[in-house]
């Protein structure tokens, strides 16, 4: 009887190369179309809608944002600093996740589970 | 250099290049293209429209592939999820009904040599049997990655190995050595 190997060995051999003969072209043929421009539209709704939502807020909220940016205003300068400079630790922490979160190599290479 | 897969893959992601796309097509096209073909028992025609749907299917999902396993196993995955849709529309998967199958394959209208014979011998196999034989042992594949290729457990991959492997040695014991 054959043995494993000699069997796994023949049943590579009956399997040839198949030649391409125009499967490629037809796949790249029929590829969406790139979404390059529509990831930009998307990010460009979502930019617009940011800024109206703020006018919108800013609008309806009467005067208390403004006396807001006021009172800030009579904060020490130093404060106001560590504040923004707390703000941007956070922001920054979640954009460094989300990055590798979407970036293979790096998640590979960190070796973190998120 | 020969750009690896990793690289086209990073090259698809950043600028959608169909062109670094195309070269990971033709890298692949034959072994999936085979693997179809085994499924579909050598229907070259369903292989090949299975597996363009299968490529033009991963190049929307390449996001999703995070390079936990090779690229070919992702590509067989797809195929082969492509094959059970398909099979499962058709009314065909596992409920083919085998008997009737082997019946319309004579043994005596098979050509002589080795290759066809084992071509034929592999066709006769069950399916979970056929496509567990032509990963593990056509394809190269680890019974791990064969398993997450099937979605199925990996005991039922080695014991799917096993039984179509000591069902083609049986049926090719002619050919062993005396």
């Amino acid at each position: 009887m054959i043995d494993d190997e000699t069997l796994d060995r023949q049943l590579r051999d009956a399997a040839p190369y198949i030649d391409d003969d125009g499967f490629t072209a037809r796949v790249i043929a029929n590829l969406p179309v790139a979404q390059r421009e529509s990831r930009w539209l998307r990010a460009m709704i979502l930019l617009g809608l940011a800024i109206l939502g703020s006018g919108i807020a800013y609008v309806l909220s009467g005067g208390f944002i403004r006396d807001g940016v006021i009172q800030l205003s009579n904060f020490p300068i130093w404060l106001l600093l560590v504040f923004a400079f707390g703000c941007g630790l956070v922001v920054g922490a979640f954009a460094v996740i989300f990055a590798i979160r979407k970036t293979p190599e790096v998640r590979d290479l960190t070796r973190l589970e998120f | 250099m020969e750009l690896t897969d990793a690289d086209l893959i990073a090259r698809v992601l950043a600028n959608d290049d169909q062109h670094a796309f195309g070269e990971l097509v033709r890298r692949h096209q034959s072994s999936v293209r085979g693997l179809l073909r085994q499924l579909t028992r050598t229907d070259v025609s369903l292989a090949d429209d299975l597996a363009q749907e299968a490529f033009i299917r991963a190049y929307k999902n390449i996001r999703s592939f995070r390079g936990e396993a090779r690229f070919s196993t992702w590509l067989y995955r797809i195929a082969y999820n492509c094959f059970r849709e398909n099979a499962r529309k058709r009314k065909e998967l596992v409920g083919v009904d085998e008997e009737q199958l082997q019946a319309e394959h004579d043994p005596q209208t098979v050509d002589p040599g080795l290759r066809h014979d084992l071509m034929h011998a592999l066709n006769l196999l069950p399916l979970h049997e056929r496509t567990a034989v032509v990963l593990c042992c056509q394809n190269g594949l680890s019974h791990d990655e064969a398993a997450r290729v099937l979605d199925i457990p990996l005991g039922t991959v080695k014991t799917n190995v096993l039984r179509g492997r000591e069902k083609l040695k049986r049926t090719l014991a002619a050919w062993g050595p005396n």
